[in-house]
Formats: C-alpha cells, structure tokens, sequence
C-alpha cells in the first residue's frame, strides 16, 4: 500500500457526483425526448429534462465561482507534457502493469489525457449542449424576441442531440477509465473519500 | 329566500288550481336536462339500465306519474323530483344541484312535458341519452 | 323567459293562422326589419361568394359527396331552408312572407318542417314515408306562435345537427347529442354547467350569425376579447386569447397548432355515430320481391340502403390533421375533373406550414363514390328525392335519376355514366373536451411512425417524432464502438492479469 494524498475537496466530490446524477437523467430522458425509446413518457421526460438542467445551471453557477475562487479552474489548463506517455500507458503499459505515468497531486489532480478529454468536453461538448440547450429551451420566446425567422428548432434539436452522443460517448470513456488507475477502484474511491492511493 | 318562498308558494297555486296552465309553462328542455343527468345517470349506474322515453306511449308516461310509484310501488316518483332527494345528490349530481331551488312541481311538470314529446308517440320520440 | 314581451298575450297571435307565412305577415307587423336582414344571410339565399378566389358557393351550387346536390332536389332539401315554398327556380326571394320565423324562434319543440313540403310544416296530418303507416302531425301554429323567444340549441339543430341527411351524419362534431350535452361532450354547451346556447359563439346580430365554414377563419392572432365589432366573435380565441395556457411551453404549440387540435381529441363523442363514408356505386340492390333494403350493423346503425348505397359509419372518431389557412378551393358543377389513382377532392383545405396563415387542423374527411360523367368529365348531379318518374329513391334507375337531376341543374349531361372516388373535408370544431381530456404530449410528441395524431403534417420538427436518421446512426455507432472499445480494453487487462497473477497486484 502506498502513501494516501488529498485530491479531491468536499465541494468538488459533491459537485462531481451530483453533476453525474444530472447528466445521467439528461442523457436517459433527453433521449427520450429525442424520441429513441419511450421509457418514463415524454411529458414526464420533457418536466425531469427542464428541471434538471436548470438544476444544472444552478450547480455551475456555484462550480465556476469555486473554480475561479480558489484557483482550481489551472486544473483544466491544457498540457502536451507526457500526452504520448498517457497514451502509451493505455494502449500497452496498463497491460504489463506498468508504473502509471501520472501522479495526482492537489495541485495537478488530472492526467495530461484526462485533461485534454476534459477540455474536449469542457470547451466543445459542453458548449454546444448549453448554447443548444438554452435555445431549446427559450423556444417559447423566439416569436416574442423576433428569433423564430433566423433560428430552427431542427437544426438546435440535432446540435442538441449530437453533443448528447458526444456526451454519451464521453461518459462511457470516463466510467471504463475510473478503473485504470492505480487499482482499479482507487480513482473511485477517491472521488468518493477524496484521497487517493499512489505508489 | 322570501322571493322564493313566494314562487314556491305561486307555483303551488298555480299547480293546484290551474294544472293545465302549469302544463302549458312547462320548461321541457329543463325536464330533458333532469331527465337525462338525473334520472338516466341513476338508472344506468344503479338501476341495471336506462329507460329511454320512448319505451312508453304519452298515455303511459301520464299513468305512470299518476301511479306514483317508483321501482314497482317501493317508493314515490314523486320522491325523486323533491327537494330533499336534490339535496341528497347535489354534491355530485350538477343537475340535481343546478336546479336545487325549482320548485318540486315545477321540476316534475318539466320532465312530465319532456317525455309527452319523446315518448314514443310524442312529437319528437327520445332515445335515454 | 328572460325576454320583455310575452308573445301570448299579443292579440295579432290570438287568432288561428291557416299556414307558415301568414304567421311570418304577423311576426313582420312588428319586427319590420327581420325579413329583410334574413334575406341577406345564407340562411335564405344559400348563396356565398368567396371573396378570395370570386367562387360562387352555398348550398345552392355546391356539390359534397352525401346527397350530392340540391337543384333536382329542391322540395326536400329545402325543409332546411329559413322559408316557405323553394320547390324550383321560380321561388320569389323577394317574397317577405316567405321567410320562416319559426323555424329558428320556436321554444315548444312542436314545430317542425315536413318532409318534401318545401319548407312548410305539416298542416294537415300527413303519412311520411308514403304507405310506411307513420304519421307527422300537423303542426298547431297558433300555439307555435305564442311561444317564440331566443334561438335555442334545438332550433339550430333542427337543421344543422341533420346535415347529411340525418342525426350526426355529415359533421361529426354535431349531432343531437349537443342538443343537451354532459360535460365530456361539451365542456361549454354542458347542460348542467355553462350551458352555452349555438349564439354563445356564432354571436347573431341583426340575423347575421357569426363564423361560417366557408370562410372559416384558420388562425386568430389577436388578444382581443369579445365586443370589438370588427372581430370575429365565433373563435376559440375570442374569448380565451392566443396565449391561454399557464404553461408558456402550451402556448407556443398555439403559434401553429388551432385549439381544436388538441381540444377535440375525438368526435361523434355524445353517443351519435357520424357516417365516415358513402359509396352510391353499390345503391340500388333490391329484394327478391324487389323491394329495397337496409342493412345494419351490430349497433344498430345502417350501413347498407338500396336508395343510397354502403355506409361506414363510426363514433369517437379520430380526426385528420392538415395546415390550414382557411382558404377552401371546391370542384363544382361543370368543374373538368379527371378520374385517377387519387380521390377527387370535392373541397380542397389550402394551407401549408410556409404561408404565415395556416395552423395545424383536424378535419374529417368524409370519403365516397358518387356519379361522374366520363365524356364531359364532370361530376354528376342526381334527381334522388320525390318521385315524378326519375328519383332514384323511388326508381332506382340512375339513368332517369341523371338525366332528370342534370336537366334541373342545367349542365350538360353524356348520358354515359360511372363512379368516381371522392373527398370531402370538414373543419371540426365543436364539441371541445374538458382539459382533462385534451390530447397528451404522447399522443403527438411519438416516435413510432403512424402512431401519432400529427405523423403525416409536415413541416414542423416535433421532438421525438422521426429523428434526424444519420445522426441516429452515427450516434449510436460511435456510443457502441466506444463501449466495445472499453469492453475489449477492460478484458484484455483481465485477461493479462489473470495470466500474470503477480503483475496484477501492487
């Protein structure tokens, strides 16, 4: 067993799972307001899909204050450093039970990897689902602002849409990367106690 | 409340000295009304069916009301047209609570003109709904 | 009731009246004005002209796919006509007495127009149909006369709760059920609670009634209320406003979807089966003993009649749904009309989701096969009703019932005749449901194809009704391949692992 670091804070463990929470439900009844499957009812599913996005826009409004409040949003800057060594960690090193090439610290929690993939999400997926999103969900005032002549609610559903496959995609990722840590839980359970195991 | 005991008072003249004026002014669309959310709803919720007013020719409907007798003499027809039979269904009952304050002569005159139209020789024979 | 005159104790009424129009001269002694303002409705002359497209319309020129037409008709037809003796061309529209009174005033339900009588009632008892045994009484005018008061549910419905013939056939949103409707039925005609009369909406002034479905106004965008002169009192919005909900989400589904939408989720709901279709080309089997026929289904309802043809005939009927701008294009009499794979449209709904004037509707269409010339390439008009030698409900002879009804209409006839596949749409807009009943998002917002009310309307994006495909596939693919990529990662690792127990544990 090695030594045991802090690397996840209260705030950022309650604002990881709960954003978790939210995106999942999103994802189950966004994409049945998509019109993928018909599993709780699409009025149901339209009620749970607005309130949790304005819960969401709640969440981040307190995340983006503790980020800038507390110096944590440096953890997304992104770094090519080490980016191929990540890379060849995952693709062979994992196997051989390698040394992982990463050693979280409070003040770099992230992977050089998993920090390209959050900027990816943080900075493409996430704008296009927001932007879309809150159009989507002003549809109601674009008659009373003048929008409904230049904007579609085809087009804003796709881009809705195919941010939520990119969304979908990237959690399917995430989950499966949990494990490759250290041990296969220890990422978990950091998230969870907010310490970490390391070598 | 005076205005109506007054009314109740002046139909009931009316009714007794002069029964063909009273038939004369009977609203039949107000007995239809009755007819239908009242006696019909009751009937085919609790009575195994609705009679519709055309099951019986005029004369029948006339010794039928002359009879007095409700569900073959175990009670008044006159019974299901009174105050105190409105007031016992109006919570869910919207005709019976609609025309909670029609004098009970009037009410029965009312749908007594109904079924002389829908009977089944009256001018317009009339299915139960 | 609530009026200022008693009729009955006026002396001009206390007399006997002989026949229709001598009331109509007593009414007019004092109502001066009244004959002259239903003469200028289509309550008299059956006449409109569309001011959009110059189409001359009414009943007395256009045609549907029920009794067809009313020219070589007239005698029957005209038993819903406001007056007293259209039998043929020469009636006098000028004719103040002609004009029946009664038939909109009366409050005793006694009085009633006889069949084939032109509009007059039955002033002598009369047998009807001839040789059936079943007798209409004649009408006691002086009675009749001292109870006239407001038009009521019945008055109107005595004519339009029949149209096509009989009780609910032509419209589907009226029938005699709304004569005194539940709640279910008609949340505002409901007898036991707002109880609305017809004039509620259609609000009539100077005999002038509001709304009419040829001219049907498709979409009001106003927030007016009731009371402004220059606006029509006859729409949903009229009194309720274009943005009626609480839920803003609801109201914007009211930029382009009428009320009736998802306020009328079916029709012929009181109980009142509305006919859905009518085939003449099968009209005429006779009995053995050549006799005609009816056929009826387990309901009761006739759905086979030797003088008319096959019926299909329904209750709760789920309408159609089409963008509308209250534009309605007819095929009239003389109109060329080329016999194809498709229907006829008898009517045509204008509109379509790019013209900032249509909203999404619910119609019935009303399907049939009626007469057609293939020489001239018209549609054919028949002498039906009233025998003198040629109606087809008395002869079943669609020769003679051509030829006389295309001789009345004055059009020019091949003598050569077959059936033609027809449609006729119809705007629903009675019998709005209680907003428990309204249409729920799933009943539209559906992503099984042909499952939803609105599938075939296109135009709009509907969330969860057919997706983007591609994205679809993509989507899926890449989620999938994501997924299988982390399986087959994962089980590698487990696999190495368990080859390599050591290496496995740190």
């Amino acid at each position: 067993m090695g030594e045991k670091i802090y690397v996840f804070k209260r705030f950022e463990r309650f604002w990881h799972w709960s954003q978790a929470l939210l995106i999942i439900t999103m994802l189950v009844t966004g994409f049945e307001v998509h019109g993928s499957y018909t599993l709780v009812g699409f009025a149901d599913a339209v009620d749970v899909h607005t309130i949790a996005a304005w819960t969401l826009v709640g969440l981040w409004t307190f995340a983006i204050f503790w980020h800038f409040t507390t110096g944590e949003w440096k953890q997304y800057i992104p770094t090519l450093q080490k980016v191929d060594a990540m890379a060849k960690y995952y693709a062979i090193g994992i196997f051989k039970n390698a040394p992982h090439p990463f050693k979280a610290t409070q003040l770099k929690k992230h992977n050089p990897l998993q920090r390209l993939a959050y900027l990816w999400v943080l900075l493409m997926v996430g704008p296009m689902l927001w932007v879309s999103g809150w159009f989507y969900l002003f549809y109601d005032q674009w008659i009373v602002w003048g929008w409904d002549a230049y904007l579609s609610l085809e087009w804003v559903a796709f881009l809705h849409a195919a941010a939520a496959f990119m969304m979908l995609i990237f959690l399917i990722a995430h989950v499966y990367l949990t494990t490759a840590g250290h041990t296969p839980t220890a990422h978990i359970k950091a998230m969870i106690t907010g310490w970490e195991e390391v070598d | 409340m005076k205005m109506r005991s007054i009314l109740m008072v002046g139909s009931l003249v009316s009714v007794t000295l002069f029964p063909a004026l009273a038939q004369a002014d009977a609203d039949w669309k107000r007995g239809r009304v009755y007819y239908r959310m009242v006696c019909t709803q009751c009937h085919t919720e609790k009575a195994g069916g609705a009679i519709s007013p055309s099951v019986k020719s005029k004369a029948e409907w006339t010794a039928y009301f002359q009879a007095d007798k409700h569900a073959k003499g175990k009670d008044a027809v006159k019974f299901y047209f009174s105050s105190k039979f409105r007031d016992s269904i109006k919570a869910t009952n919207k005709a019976a609570a609609k025309f909670s304050d029609v004098p009970e002569a009037d009410l029965a005159e009312d749908v007594k003109e109904f079924l002389q139209k829908g009977a089944k020789d009256g001018d317009a024979p009339a299915r139960c709904s | 009731m609530a009026g200022t005159a008693d009729h009955s104790k006026f002396e001009q009424l206390k007399k006997p009246f002989k026949s229709g129009p001598e009331v109509t001269k007593a009414c007019l002694a004092c109502h001066t004005e009244a004959s002259t303002q239903v003469m200028h409705t289509s309550h008299w002359t059956w006449e409109y002209t569309n001011p959009a497209n110059g189409q001359r319309l009414g009943k007395k020129t256009v045609l549907n796919n029920f009794c067809i037409a009313t020219t070589p008709n007239l005698a029957f037809c005209t038993s819903c006509h406001a007056g007293y003796g259209w039998d043929s061309a020469n009636f006098d529209f000028s004719k103040q007495d002609n004009v029946d009174c009664l038939v909109c005033h009366d409050t005793t339900g006694k009085y009633r127009k006889a069949p084939g009588k032109a509009g007059h009632p039955a002033y002598q008892d009369m047998e009807f149909p001839k040789g059936s045994g079943k007798m209409i009484k004649a009408v006691d005018l002086n009675v009749v006369a001292q109870k006239v008061g407001k038009s009521s549910r019945d008055n109107c419905g005595a004519c339009h709760f029949s149209g096509g013939g009989g009780d609910g056939v032509k419209h589907g949103d009226m029938d005699s059920s709304l004569a005194a409707p539940e709640p279910h039925v008609d949340v505002h005609m409901d007898a036991a609670g707002l109880d609305f009369t017809c004039a509620t909406c259609h609000k009539t002034s100077g005999h002038k009634v509001a709304g009419s479905r040829y001219a049907p106004m498709a979409m009001d965008k106003e927030k007016h209320i009731r009371g402004r002169a220059d606006a029509n009192p006859a729409t949903c919005q009229s009194c309720h406003n274009s943005r009626p909900h609480k839920n803003a989400r609801l109201n914007t589904h009211a930029n382009k979807i009428a009320c009736q939408t998802c306020h009328i989720p079916t029709v012929a709901r009181g109980g009142v089966a509305t006919k859905m279709s009518w085939d003449w080309s099968t009209a005429g089997k006779l009995s053995p003993e050549g006799k005609p026929i009816t056929k009826k289904d387990a309901h009761g309802h006739v759905i086979y009649d030797s003088r008319k043809g096959d019926f299909v005939v329904g209750e709760n009927i789920v309408p159609e749904y089409i963008w509308f701008n209250g534009q309605v294009k007819y095929t009239l009499l003389g109109d060329k009309v080329v016999k194809g794979e498709k229907p006829t449209q008898i009517n045509r709904f204008e509109g379509s989701h790019t013209d900032g004037k249509s909203m999404i509707w619910p119609v019935k269409i009303f399907r049939g096969k009626q007469p057609y010339d293939p020489i001239n390439q018209t549609l054919l008009v028949p002498h039906t009703a009233g025998d003198r030698g040629t109606g087809f409900w008395d002869n079943f002879d669609w020769s003679k019932a051509l030829t006389a009804g295309m001789q009345a209409t004055g059009a020019p006839y091949s003598g050569k005749y077959e059936f033609i596949s027809t449609e006729m749409s119809w705007p629903i807009t009675h019998m709005v449901a209680p907003k428990k009943d309204a249409l729920t998002c799933a009943q539209c917002h559906q992503p099984q194809t042909g499952v939803g009310r609105l599938d075939k309307v296109e135009g709009i994006y509907m969330p969860g009704r057919r997706a983007n495909p591609w994205l679809d596939l993509l989507g899926w693919l890449a989620a999938a391949a994501t997924l299988m990529g982390v399986l087959i990662h994962g089980a590698i690792r487990i696999y190495v692992a368990r080859k390599n127990p050591a290496a496995g544990h740190h």
